[in-house]
């Protein structure tokens, strides 16, 4: 053994503690970049050189460095930051959601509130030409102000599908990344020692692209990560990728889904294969929430303007004439014509259109506000339709799907077919996503404000009962026009005591006696859907008694048309009570009528709708946020770079430098030695 | 667990955002005093603030309908305030004018006078709101609602009453018809009249009927729609006969009597008086009264009575009774339209306190949803100060510790 295996020993000792410095500067270098993970020199002592006395040690050798890497924190890292960015990302829209839903005062709400409180000045004077430009003003406003809505919806509509496409083309490119890093990782590997740099570029470009779609990866054999979407649709395979695409929904332009390009084109991937991300979060977002939000909107616009109009149709104006519209929905006025959607790749010739039916014009049996839902019909090719109610984008299971004709009507729509449909071509139907938006005010003359009733009733002059008529319901506006006015309701005493009867004699003659139900209206007999009325009295009229003794005259009122219309305000009360009318959303469904929600009621739904979703949103997002905020410190717990750590190891490696340093000296010193032994 | 130093550093400065934010929060609920400034804040309240917002702007709109038909019934009360003064006038001038040592000039000065009033309660009774509608208009009316034609002042309308809507249900205009043209006729029950004599087809001249009185209610006629004539066959006798209204020539005899001038003659639960003298032929009916008289036909009548000349004392005298007790009835139904407008005005005073006390809770509920409790917010602030403020220490402690702090040579 010479002074060289010292002096070589100390080499490689100065060698490996050089190097530990050089990783320890590098980690200290890299401690605030993203993705970097500590790295560590590997050291093991060279094989012994035997002798007879036993192994020498020959020092150090450095093995490798190695990067702090945990796959599964990594994973679970990415996982949860696909997560978080879904959650968050809805939650963000959401909040832009509930801007448009203001409350108080600012509010859709107390707009229509005001609508309808302003029929009360019309009321109080019919003749008023400035009540009724108030009414119509408010009307006007809010008109605009779903209008506004609609098109602030439109226009968030507008940014998601903006959004997605900007997110689909970073997806291409983080999957271009990988694949490119795939292939340098394969290269690498043929050098013998892991490309620690490239590992750590490749998990980051694979967290980032978590950010937007949940992704898996399946390592392979040569070092290279293959990439899957969360559903299994492959994204990067080797050095190969898929690119994704932003297509537009086939059924409405203005949407976007996903789509992937493959050897024959783009076809559209099933939103079930995105599990969570960015995208998802935006996809649903647009799936449900924003179709639930226009739909409910328009809804609440249908349930106000049909009714209006209708109300407005019972009345007479202030020319004497029965009402008209109000509002209109869309450029022409009468029952709202909505154009189904047919998918973009239908062959048929098929095409199918609704007309929204205002209650009246339906039978008893079909009578239904419109449901804030869209519908989507699918053709057999034979002539058959079959009809699904949709749920965020997929049929609802309450409710069956059945088959419809050409004229049927359901959820009150009537359904137009026209065209030829071939087998397969689909329809969406969207009753009331556009209500809101093309909601018009029809009138600008104040005098065309139905105030009046087309019917008026008096009260027998010496009627003696507390009996009053508490409402004369009228089913048309012709009913004043029928030819058998005036008519006198009377009441009969009974053998039943406590019983009345009562008849209607008008100019064809008295009718039957029949029972009178208390507090119940009372029909006028052999009228049609087209000039009948209902009176109901309230309190108990005097009925005639011809045997009693004196005889007792009973009370009487005479319905008969109203020949002043001018200063009548009871169709205006009626348009007041509106405010009161469970017009939005009532549903017939198993063969009863379920009342739907005020005006008030309904919107005060739909903003604590939009409310628990906001809500709810930000629990999910700040719950995943936290959880990715955990995944993300435990990766970084393993992987990260600490300074003060990497302060004491730059000291002992110091140290190690300097012993090492120090043994070169002792070598040199022995082997100045023995040069000085020999001069 | 390893402490790496970005992860701190960025938990640190997420922490501080955090805080900082919750800060902001809360100071922004502080300056703007509510709890709920989004439906997100709290959705369950954001819609009941929402409902009591509509029920409050619902009682400011029902106020307004209560304004204005106080302002109506007002304007009616004073209306028919001023017609029961005019009418009362008018009482006095028929009262006046039956002194029987008037002559027919003096007659026709007082027959004046009637006819001035009856032109002034034409115009109040015409009277309008003054924006367009007329206080007595009924449901709906021609305008204006009173009309004279040849039978007499016609009501162009429809009787009744337009009402606020069914929140207040009050009224917003009178019946006129009711009012004006409907008061009963003779005393109330029926009506006495002198019905001619039948036998020299002239008008009843020695003898007059006064408005008579009830005896016994239930004996009141009994048949429906009939009515009753005492018909002298002499000075001294009488025969009594009942007829159906609608066909008065087919006759029922029903007994006779003996005449003596102011001894009330009874009839199925009627008493009436007849004094004079009577001659032979000479009839008075005895019918149910009806609601038909109108105050304009009653002052249209008395002035044409007092216009005529050449009547008998007796026929003066009756005519004097007729249009007192016409003008008595005629008072009695306006002053009882009066009360009714008062009525109304009370009713109006509830009303109006009702809505208030409905704005009040409606404000109070919408405060109670969305409304932030002071006291409460500003501890709130407090705290998440003091957290700010602790985190910046915290921070600025720990950011000094580092181990090459102390390497350093």
């Amino acid at each position: 053994m010479g002074t060289g295996a010292l002096s070589s020993l100390g080499t490689r000792a100065l060698g490996a503690a050089f190097a530990q410095l050089q990783t320890t500067g590098n980690n200290i270098a890299n401690v605030n970049t993203r993705g970097y993970s500590r790295q560590e020199v590997e050291l093991s002592a060279s094989n012994g050189q035997f002798t007879g006395s036993g192994f020498f040690g020959r020092g150090v050798d450095v093995t490798t460095v190695t990067r702090a890497h945990d796959d599964f924190l990594t994973q679970q890292a990415a996982l949860a930051r696909s997560q978080a960015s879904a959650d968050s990302t809805r939650s963000d829209q959401l909040t832009q959601l509930e801007k448009i839903f203001g409350v108080g005062e600012a509010g859709l709400g107390h707009t229509a509130t005001q609508f309808f409180n302003a029929f009360t000045d019309v009321s109080s004077k019919p003749q008023d030409q400035t009540a009724r430009q108030v009414v119509l003003s408010r009307a006007n406003d809010l008109a605009s102000r779903f209008n506004a809505a609609a098109r602030q919806i439109d226009t968030l509509q507008a940014g998601v599908t903006q959004q997605i496409r900007v997110s689909v083309s970073s997806v291409n490119s983080l999957t271009e990344q990988i694949a490119a890093l795939n292939q340098r990782i394969v290269d690498a590997r043929g050098l013998g020692q892991p490309p620690n740099d490239l590992l750590d570029k490749r998990d980051t470009a694979i967290n980032d692209l978590s950010q937007y779609v949940q992704v898996s990866t399946v390592p392979a054999e040569d070092g290279s990560l293959s990439v899957f979407l969360g559903g299994g649709q492959s994204l990067v395979v080797g050095a190969k990728t898929t690119k994704l695409a932003a297509m537009t929904d086939p059924y409405d332009a203005t949407r976007a889904v996903i789509g992937v390009i493959g050897q024959n084109g783009t076809r559209q991937l099933p939103d079930s294969l995105l599990t969570s991300g960015s995208i998802y979060g935006l996809l649903r977002f647009q799936n449900s929430d924003l179709t639930d939000a226009r739909n409910q909107l328009g809804q609440l616009a249908l349930g106000i303007g049909q009714q209006v109009n209708e109300q407005q149709s019972l009345g007479l104006d202030l020319l004497g004439q029965p009402g008209a519209a109000i509002f209109r929905f869309g450029d022409v006025s009468g029952a709202p014509l909505v154009a189904g959607r047919s998918l973009a790749n239908n062959t048929g010739s098929g095409s199918i259109s609704l007309t929204l039916r205002s209650p009246s014009a339906l039978t008893a049996a079909q009578v239904s506000s419109v449901h804030a839902s869209d519908y989507e019909v699918l053709a057999d090719g034979a002539g058959g339709f079959q009809l699904y109610r949709l749920n965020g984008g997929v049929p609802d299971p309450a409710f069956a799907p059945r088959a419809v004709a050409n004229g049927d009507i359901v959820d009150g729509f009537q359904i137009n077919i026209s065209g030829t449909a071939a087998t397969g071509d689909r329809f969406l139907l969207q009753p009331a996503g556009s209500a809101a938006r093309d909601l018009r005010l029809d009138m600008t003359n104040p005098k065309l404000l139905a105030a009046a009733s087309p019917l008026s009733v008096t009260t027998g002059s010496s009627n003696k009962g507390t009996g009053s008529v508490l409402k004369l319901a009228v089913d048309s506006v012709t009913a004043g026009s029928h030819p058998n006015l005036p008519a006198t309701l009377r009441f009969q005493v009974t053998a039943t005591p406590g019983q009345y009867t009562y008849t209607w004699t008008d100019a064809s003659g008295t009718s039957t006696p029949a029972t009178w139900q208390p507090g119940q209206p009372i029909d006028y007999p052999g009228s049609t859907a087209s000039n009948g009325f209902q009176l109901t009295i309230t309190g108990v009229p005097v009925a005639a008694d011809p045997s009693a003794s004196p005889a007792v005259v009973g009370d009487s009122f005479t319905v008969g048309r109203n020949t002043y219309p001018m200063s009548d305000n009871r169709n205006a009360n009626g348009l007041l009570a509106l405010r009161d009318a469970a017009l939005v959303g009532a549903v017939w469904s198993g063969g009863s009528l379920e009342p739907g929600a005020s005006v008030t009621d309904a919107y005060a739904n739909v903003i604590a709708n939009v409310g628990v979703r906001v809500q709810s949103a930000k629990a999910a997002s700040d719950l995943s946020t936290s959880v990715f905020d955990q995944a993300s410190k435990d990766l970084a717990s393993k992987s990260g770079v600490n300074l003060d750590e990497e302060a004491a190891r730059l000291i002992q490696y110091q140290q190690s430098y300097q012993a090492a340093a120090k043994m070169l000296q002792v070598a040199q010193s022995i082997f100045d030695s023995l040069l000085q032994l020999s001069r | 667990m390893r402490i790496t130093t970005a992860s701190s550093y960025a938990t640190t400065i997420d922490n501080l955002q955090l805080r900082q934010q919750g800060l902001s929060d809360a100071q922004a609920r502080l300056s703007s005093g509510k709890r709920v400034l989004r439906a997100s804040d709290d959705p369950a309240a954001a819609a009941r603030a929402e409902r009591a917002l509509a029920a409050e702007s619902r009682s400011d709109a029902s106020k307004r309908s209560v304004d204005v038909s106080k302002v109506l019934i007002g304007q009616t009360e004073s209306a028919l305030s001023d017609a029961n003064e005019l009418l009362s006038q008018a009482r006095e001038a028929l009262v006046a004018s039956g002194n029987a040592s008037y002559s027919d000039a003096e007659r026709a000065i007082q027959a004046n006078k009637l006819q001035g009033l009856r032109d002034q309660l034409f115009q109040v009774a015409n009277r309008s709101d003054g924006a367009g509608s007329y206080l007595f208009g009924g449901q709906g009316s021609n305008q204006p609602p009173f009309v004279d034609t040849p039978g007499g002042v016609s009501f162009r309308g429809i009787p009744g009453q337009t009402l606020t809507d069914a929140d207040t249900s009050l009224p917003l205009s009178s019946d006129g018809q009711a009012a004006w043209l409907s008061s009963r006729t003779g005393n109330g029950v029926f009506v006495t009249r002198a019905a001619g004599n039948n036998v020299t087809n002239q008008p009843v001249r020695g003898v007059w009927i006064d408005s008579g009185s009830v005896n016994d209610p239930s004996q009141l006629f009994p048949v429906a729609d009939t009515g009753y004539r005492i018909r002298f066959t002499s000075a001294t006798d009488y025969t009594v006969e009942s007829f159906p209204l609608a066909t008065p020539n087919v006759v029922t005899a029903e007994g006779t009597g003996t005449f003596s001038s102011g001894r009330a003659i009874d009839l199925h639960g009627t008493s009436v008086n007849i004094s004079g003298a009577p001659a032979a032929g000479d009839q008075f009916e005895i019918t149910p009264s009806t609601p038909t008289l109108s105050v304009f036909a009653v002052l249209d009548q008395a002035v044409a009575n007092l216009k005529q000349t050449g009547l008998t004392g007796s026929q003066r005298a009756q005519g004097t009774s007729d249009a007192l007790r016409n003008v008595d009835a005629s008072l009695g139904t306006l002053s009882a339209a009066r009360s009714a407008a008062g009525d109304v005005l009370n009713r109006i005073d509830g009303v109006t306190d009702r809505l208030s006390a409905e704005k009040l809770d409606a404000q109070t509920q919408r405060s109670n949803a969305e409304d932030l409790d002071m006291v409460q917010a500003l501890s709130d602030f407090q705290i998440k100060q003091n957290g700010y403020d602790a985190a910046l220490k915290s921070y600025s402690a720990i950011q000094k510790l580092s181990l090459f702090q102390y390497v350093n040579p």
